[in-house]
């Protein structure tokens, strides 16, 4: 899979990782030692240590686990939005399930990360993600899609909603739905005549827009139930 | 009721239409009520003598008291001689042979007045001519056709016009023509500016015909208004009774205020009838309140009626319609009214119909007042009092008035209760409904966590559970190789997979789930270098697709593969769906080895295909191998419904 973040790219992409299971923080350094282009730039083992983490020098790449020991990783994932702006969020995750991506996504995070990805996978999902693209399953996919039709149908109830939460394009749409039909990103690249990582970039949009319309929809919420005064 | 305006809006309205009603009887009443008995005298002294004469004459324009015989008598005001009733009855009519009474008024001196004079008296009855003399001059004459039915209710009300140089008024002379055997009745005088008399005179005016005319007008657009309800109720005959008793109150009062000639024709005998009538019709509505038939009263009440009806009937003229005759039929009127209200009331009471009991005390009223009437009619009180008969209408329309009202607001109460009912039986079973709703959902929920938990158990025990026994069994033999385990554990961690996708929410989409078992595996295919040709097709809806079958289908396919990356050889994998008649079919081909489906069925390592079966088996469906030389051709077919 050629990406353009592989090869001779001067620039050297920094990776921290919070997470409590060193066996796989080995795995991780572990491969990232292995290429040229990555660098370990700091670890965490917990929810708090992760938050102090966060004071220091933004990283490019953050990995995330949610199941930290003494907190959510989610918490993380706020935190390092607001002090690492420029950082893509990745979560780590053991089985990649719709409830835990989509949660993680909503606080974020611009991808996720199989636990028992080969070494190889690992860094190749990194590096997509630092160069602004993002990974996306068929269930999670078929799960974005219904996000947004619900709203839609909400927005036409209240176009105060409709300003904040920007409707997915038609090319996105498109993207999504050949997705939840087994496409891979090569062969959807080739059937809309994109590049792989175009592909992977529009999932990158498509997961901010997820974001702010979550957003959205949360300060619709807050407001109806009287938490926020316009 | 929708509309409820608030209470003091409400109160205001009220306070507001009752003074504008005070208002205007103040302002009728109080108009002119400038009287003063010094400015309008009380004439209550007169003489009087009674002439014979033959036949009725026109009175003469010009008439000196003095050329009368003196043979005058003092009596006060008001005059109304006794009558014989019978003898009156019983007179044959001789009309050559009338009789005129005289009065002579003398007038005190009149204080100078500008204005006109008016000689006002409650009452003058007679059944001839009646003139007016004043200072010998004609000045006033009424009934030279006979008498009038509204005549007795008629005030007498002389406008004077007095001439500039004309002596000063002195004396009033009233000449009553009237047949043999009856007799007349004059009530005291009052003479005074028009101005203090007109109110006297037009109060009485309205009370005794006016008012009565509006009441039985009222009653009767009221009665119109019960027949059109009955139209529509037609098994509501009190709806109609009222409609009836309307119309005979109508024509009964209709003499009361018609100036029309009294003489034996129909209107005479309907106005006469209509009392009777009247009286059945109540009863009838009585009998309707307390529910007994009484059959012999009506009897005795129907026959009366009718006899009477028969009698009088003016073609017959068995007994005329006259006022000579009549006085004798009323007290029958009067009995049965009596009896109606005493047998309505007694049966009311007995029967707990408070309704009943007061129509029966409206009948007793009515009747009181028709006695009265009579009385006043025949001379046995003074005829300055007030003819009550016409408002028997009223207190008749007020009571029956009083039925239907309450009728009308017990109805609507009735509506509103059985609303309130209504919605109230319908929330109990709104409630019932969600109870039960919940309870099933409930059950249902229980059922379901059973079935799940039973289906991740046997799961469980089946997968993971064994290919974990059987790794740790084989490292604590130590017959494995590092590699080896790390291949078993994978496959466990597969099947974990496998088993979280099946629980992910799918929709009902076969699609979907292929994709998801595609999206697992292409890390795999893409270590083993064998290319996927990935051509689905859209899908309908399995609606049977739940997490159980979702796991059997991911289950069949992943063996599938797994088989052809292990056993076949295969460089490429060619995943399609199709659509059939009654069912959807998942194809997968290899261009690897083939192998002989029937012999791997039934060798013992032949397991995989054989849980395959089952497998499909479980969900109704079926798998199917071709298999050759150059690849295999596997087939999963499933139906578009499954009936469970």
């Amino acid at each position: 899979m050629p990406s353009p973040a592989s090869g001779q790219t001067p620039a050297l992409i920094h990776v921290a990782i919070v997470e409590d299971d060193p066996v796989f923080r080995q795995a991780l350094a572990g491969a990232i030692e292995g290429t040229q282009d990555l660098k370990l730039a700091g670890a965490a083992g917990t929810r708090a240590e992760g938050l102090a983490m966060l004071e220091g020098p933004a990283a490019d790449v953050l990995l995330v686990d949610l199941g930290l020991p003494d907190g959510s990783g989610i918490d993380v994932i706020h935190a390092a939005v607001q002090r690492w702006t420029r950082c893509s969020v990745m979560v780590s995750t053991n089985f990649g399930d719709e409830t835990h991506v989509i949660r993680s996504i909503e606080a974020g995070a611009s991808g996720y990360l199989l636990k028992d990805s080969s070494p190889a996978r690992i860094v190749d999902e990194i590096r997509s993600l630092a160069s602004g693209g993002s990974p996306i399953s068929p269930i999670i996919a078929r799960q974005v899609l219904a996000r947004f039709r619900q709203t839609k149908v909400s927005a036409a109830s209240q176009p105060m909603a409709s300003n904040e939460a920007p409707p997915l394009s038609a090319r996105e749409k498109e993207v999504l739905e050949l997705i939840t039909k087994g496409f891979m990103t090569n062969e959807i690249a080739k059937l809309m005549e994109l590049s792989p990582f175009t592909v992977r970039s529009f999932v990158r949009r498509i997961y901010t827009k997820l974001k702010v319309t979550s957003k959205a929809e949360a300060i619709y919420e807050a407001r109806n139930l009287g938490l926020l005064t316009n | 009721m929708k509309y409820r305006p608030t209470p003091f809006f409400a109160n205001a309205v009220l306070v507001l239409s009752l003074l504008l009603l005070v208002i205007v009887g103040i302002f009728y009443s109080g108009a002119g009520s400038k009287q003063s008995s010094a400015a309008s005298p009380h004439l209550t002294q007169a003489d009087w003598q009674v002439d014979d004469a033959q036949g009725f004459s026109a009175p003469p324009p010009v008439l000196d008291s003095a050329s009368l015989p003196n043979t005058w008598q003092h009596s006060a005001l008001p005059l109304a001689p006794p009558i014989a009733l019978l003898r009156q009855a019983s007179t044959k009519t001789n009309a050559t042979l009338v009789h005129t009474t005289w009065l002579r008024l003398s007038v005190p001196a009149l204080p100078n007045h500008d204005s006109p004079l008016a000689l006002y008296g409650a009452r003058i009855k007679t059944d001839g001519t009646i003139a007016v003399y004043v200072n010998g001059r004609l000045v006033y004459r009424a009934q030279e056709q006979g008498p009038l039915w509204n005549g007795t209710r008629t005030p007498l009300w002389v406008v004077l016009d007095r001439p500039a140089n004309s002596a000063p008024l002195s004396e009033i002379l009233i000449r009553l023509e009237h047949t043999q055997g009856t007799r007349v009745a004059v009530s005291s005088l009052w003479l005074g500016p028009v101005e203090t008399l007109k109110v006297r005179y037009h109060l009485r005016q309205w009370l005794q015909q006016e008012l009565p005319a509006i009441l039985s007008m009222a009653f009767l657009t009221i009665g119109i208004f019960a027949l059109f309800v009955w139209f529509r109720r037609r098994h509501e005959t009190s709806y109609l009774l009222f409609f009836n008793l309307a119309v005979t109150s109508f024509l009964r009062s209709l003499h009361f205020y018609m100036g029309v000639p009294i003489a034996n024709d129909w209107f005479a005998w309907l106005t006469v009838n209509s009392l009777l009538w009247l009286v059945l019709v109540v009863h009838f509505f009585l009998c309707q309140l307390h529910g007994r038939q009484l059959t012999w009263f009506t009897r005795a009440l129907v026959g009366v009626t009718g006899m009477v009806g028969v009698l009088t009937l003016p073609v017959l003229a068995v007994l005329p319609n006259t006022p000579k005759v009549t006085p004798l039929i009323y007290p029958i009127a009067a009995l049965m009214g009596a009896s109606v209200g005493w047998v309505g009331g007694v049966n009311a009471w007995r029967r707990r119909s408070n309704e009943g009991v007061l129509v029966a005390i409206g009948v007793g009223i009515c009747t009181l007042l028709g006695v009265s009437d009579w009385l006043l009619q025949n001379n046995f009180v003074s005829p300055e009092g007030w003819y009550f008969g016409a408002y028997s209408n009223a207190i008749t329309f007020g009571i029956f008035g009083t039925l239907m009202y309450r009728r009308y607001v017990n109805a609507i109460a009735e509506v509103e209760r059985a609303n309130a009912n209504l919605a109230q039986r319908l929330q109990q079973r709104e409630a019932e409904l969600e109870q039960s709703h919940q309870q099933l959902r409930e059950i249902e929920q229980r059922q379901l966590l059973s079935d799940e938990r039973q289906r991740l158990m046997q799961d469980m025990h089946d997968g993971l559970g064994s290919t974990l026994i059987s790794a740790i069994r084989s490292v604590e033999q130590g017959g494995m190789r590092g590699a080896d385990v790390s291949q078993l554990l994978k496959d466990c961690m597969d099947d974990l997979k496998l088993a979280i996708d099946s629980m992910e929410p799918v929709e009902a989409d076969l699609l979907l789930l292929l994709a998801t078992l595609r999206f697992r595996l292409e890390p795999r295919m893409e270590s083993a270098d064998v290319a996927l040709l990935w051509e689905v097709k859209e899908l309908p809806a399995l609606d049977w697709l739940d997490p159980s079958s979702a796991l059997n289908i991911l289950r069949i396919v992943q063996e599938c593969i797994a088989n052809t990356l292990r056993h076949t050889r295969a460089t490429r994998i060619r995943v399609a769906t199709a659509m059939e008649e009654a069912g959807v079919q998942v194809i997968i081909e290899d261009n690897g080895q083939g192998f002989d489906v029937a012999a791997t069925l039934e060798r013992a390592n032949g397991r995989g295909l054989r849980n395959q079966q089952r497998r499909a088996q479980a969900i109704g469906g079926k798998v199917t191998w071709r298999s050759g030389a150059t690849g295999t051709q596997f087939a999963l077919w499933l139906p578009l419904r499954r009936d469970c």
